[in-house]
């Protein structure tokens, strides 16, 4: 998936055209350009965001935020990467606000487990939850755990940008996005999960 | 790069997976996974697993709002504090036209000519020939705002015709009820009502009329909404009266609880008083068993107080016989050469009291000059502030560490100043009216009181989500414990220092009502309407 295929179906050149109306303060471009983003940012903010509601007034704020600052845009870099740089942002700091207790969410990398988990187990996994129980289960995730996710894999952000918007290491984006999957293989599958990681030699030697 | 028994790590694994590795790392991987067939077999199942994510994520099966299908216009004036605003313009005009206007053309045409405001405005009205069509439109409005509010938190699920369906029979069956039969007897003076001497109501007798008239004795309590009263006969119970003027010249074995314009006792009254009237007189016949509370302009004591007498008044005239303690707190105290009083006197006020020789006092009165406004000049003035800005802090401590995301919610949803103020005007004015409405109507004092103690709570409360916001402008919005008690102590000491400022003080404490109100509302609203995993509707 890339971020086009995401956001609309406008080609580069169009996309640019609509840009440059809005820039100039054309409201029917305006209305175009939020018409063909919107129902995406909408969804990218649901999965980020506990209520239906945050979500449908996230997307009313990224707009705004989007018109005032379209004006800082760099043309030569991807629309839709700044588009979802300032959703993200601006998701990231609804969620943290709202946990005070945000800064005990430590970043320890030797909470993981240095294990190979069984691929059979996981692909049993896969095969057993369908896309809507995928998303029930992400919304049990801590906040940083499920947005590194949807970053990563519904906005296609690179580890540099993902760092960037939670407030972490490059180095870090890694081990939180490993840590994210262990922790909705363990929500889809609480009482398979210890099962699930086993050791690599169980697996078969090199 | 970690290696357990000559595998890498899925750490390592998803790395490789998502091209993070420096190219001397991912040569060594692609070596090894020539040879490995196990790390071959977890790289494709993170793989798999990743693609699997992609397809969950992506997959939609959740309309897009339709809010969020038309484009927010720029600076939009949004909808709910013009609402807001257009509703409080709606009810000052309501109020206006509807209460205070026929209120002047009834004093007038009563003859009343002075007392106090609120006093008039509430109580002199009650007989006011157009009460009962207001008071069914007071009980429409009540019950519509009921629905509203009922409708307003169920907006969200307007798609399930249960709910609609749930709150309108709701509604549809409190009017249907039936209005509970009173074990009482009850009333309407056409224009007034007299119960005849020798005349006697076995039961609590309720009375609404211009004038009303008791020569005949009541067993139970004696409920008055009347321009005049005149009780003659002997009340066994208690006495409550909304009414310009009352006299009570027959014994009563209860209490009596007067709201008025004047009240004039000239009888016995077993247990206590209390009075919040325009004037008050105990003439030299009175008695009253119990204690005196009075909330009057003028009070004059010539009879006999059993009891202590506690009296908020602008001028307290005392020539009776006064049997316990005696609290005053007003502006003129006078003690004439008959009075006596058992107990100690304690008057705070801005006037000398003025005592006759003949008195007769158990102690020196206790006198405290009190200055009207703040005295700047003075540490407990400061000292004060100090500890209302600390009970403030501490309160907001205990809110942040018990509900901390409504804490932050709120003090976020101060960031939407109009409709916050909006609302919070809204409210503000709305809530107590409309308590108070519903504690006479269908839903009753279960209801009512428990919205006024919150209430009052809620308005309170308000400096600290505002305090919150304020922090927040002047500090950033640093994440943690640490920075949110920093910003909720600068921000309650700013708006402290402004409520010290004269005149821009009281602005500055309605301001922040409003806003911390209308917060409140904001979030609530948020918080009450149904949450559902994201995107796993």
């Amino acid at each position: 998936m890339d971020r086009q295929t995401t956001t609309g179906t406008m080609s580069d050149a169009d996309l640019a055209q609509l840009l440059s109306q809005v820039r100039a303060g054309d409201t029917d471009a305006w209305g175009e350009m939020y018409r063909q983003f919107a129902p995406a940012i909408f969804r990218f903010c649901r999965r980020l965001l506990p209520a239906r509601e945050d979500a449908e007034d996230a997307t009313t704020e990224i707009f705004m935020k989007v018109r005032q600052k379209l004006g800082t845009y760099d043309s030569s870099r991807p629309f839709t990467a700044w588009l979802y740089k300032v959703a993200s942002n601006h998701c990231w700091d609804t969620l943290r606000r709202r946990r005070i207790r945000q800064d005990l969410e430590t970043g320890d990398v030797d909470t993981l487990p240095l294990e190979h988990p069984d691929p059979s187990q996981l692909e049993r996994l896969q095969a057993e939850h369908s896309s809507k129980e995928v998303r029930s289960g992400l919304a049990q995730l801590p906040d940083r755990a499920r947005t590194a996710l949807v970053l990563r894999y519904y906005a296609d952000m690179s580890y540099e940008e993902i760092a960037d918007t939670l407030g972490v290491r490059r180095a870090f984006v890694g081990v939180l996005l490993l840590r994210a999957r262990h922790q909705l293989r363990d929500a889809l599958a609480p009482t398979a999960a210890a099962a699930g990681i086993q050791k690599a030699s169980a697996g078969g030697g090199s | 790069m970690n290696q357990i028994d000559g595998h890498f790590d899925e750490m390592t694994g998803l790395l490789y997976l998502e091209g993070q590795l420096d190219s001397a790392h991912a040569g060594i991987v692609s070596v090894h996974l020539g040879t490995c067939a196990a790390c071959r077999e977890l790289l494709r199942a993170l793989e798999t697993e990743a693609v699997w994510l992609r397809e969950a994520l992506t997959t939609d099966e959740e309309s897009i709002p339709v809010r969020v299908l038309a484009p927010p216009e720029r600076n939009a004036a949004h909808w709910g504090w013009m609402a807001a605003f257009g509703l409080l313009v709606g009810g000052a005009y309501t109020l206006w036209s509807g209460f205070v206007e026929p209120w002047y053309a009834n004093l007038q045409q009563g003859g009343f000519t002075q007392g106090y405001l609120l006093t008039m405005l509430f109580f002199s009205s009650a007989s006011w020939k157009g009460w009962d069509a207001m008071r069914s439109l007071m009980e429409f409005m009540a019950v519509a705002t009921l629905g509203m509010v009922a409708i307003w938190l169920l907006r969200k699920q307007w798609q399930r015709f249960t709910a609609i369906a749930f709150v309108m029979g709701g509604l549809a069956c409190g009017l249907a009820i039936p209005q509970p039969v009173a074990a009482a007897d009850v009333e309407h003076g056409n224009p007034a009502y007299t119960l005849p001497a020798g005349q006697e109501v076995k039961t609590d007798l309720i009375v609404a009329a211009d004038r009303t008239r008791i020569d005949g004795d009541v067993d139970g309590d004696l409920i008055v909404f009347s321009n005049s009263l005149t009780v003659n006969g002997h009340v066994k119970g208690d006495i409550l009266v909304i009414g310009a003027e009352v006299r009570v010249n027959g014994p009563v074995d209860g209490n009596i609880r007067a709201f008025g314009q004047a009240l004039s006792l000239e009888s016995t009254v077993a247990k206590n008083v209390m009075a919040w009237t325009g004037a008050s007189e105990f003439g030299a016949n009175s008695s009253v068993g119990g204690t005196l509370t009075t909330f009057s302009g003028n009070t004059e004591l010539d009879g006999k107080i059993a009891g202590d007498v506690l009296a908020l008044v602008g001028d307290l005239t005392i020539s009776g016989s006064l049997g316990h303690d005696v609290t005053i707190r007003g502006g003129r105290l006078s003690i004439g050469p008959h009075a006596e009083i058992v107990g100690q006197t304690k008057y705070r006020g801005d006037h000398q009291p003025e005592v006759s020789a003949g008195a007769q006092l158990g102690s020196p009165i206790q006198v405290t000059f009190e200055k009207r406004g703040p005295d700047y000049s003075r540490g407990s003035y400061y000292w004060h502030q100090i500890l209302f800005w600390g009970a403030g802090f501490l309160l907001g401590l205990v809110i942040m560490f018990v509900a901390p995301g409504f804490f932050f919610d709120v003090s976020q949803a101060c960031k939407r100043i109009g409709p916050a103020i909006g609302f919070g005007a809204l409210f503000l004015f709305a809530t107590p009216i409309a308590a108070i409405i519903v504690c006479f109507t269908i839903v009753g004092l279960s209801v009512g009181l428990p919205a006024l103690a919150l209430y009052a709570i809620a308005v309170y409360a308000t400096k600290i989500f505002v305090g919150a916001w304020l922090g927040e402008k002047l500090l950033g919005a640093s994440v943690g414990f640490g920075p949110a008690v920093g910003r909720l102590a600068l921000g309650l000491a700013i708006l402290r220092a402004l409520r010290m400022l004269p005149y821009v003080g009281l602005l500055v404490g309605l301001l922040t009502v409003m806003m911390g109100l209308g917060a409140i509302v904001l979030s609530l609203h948020r918080r009450l309407t149904p949450t559902a995993a994201p995107a796993a509707a």
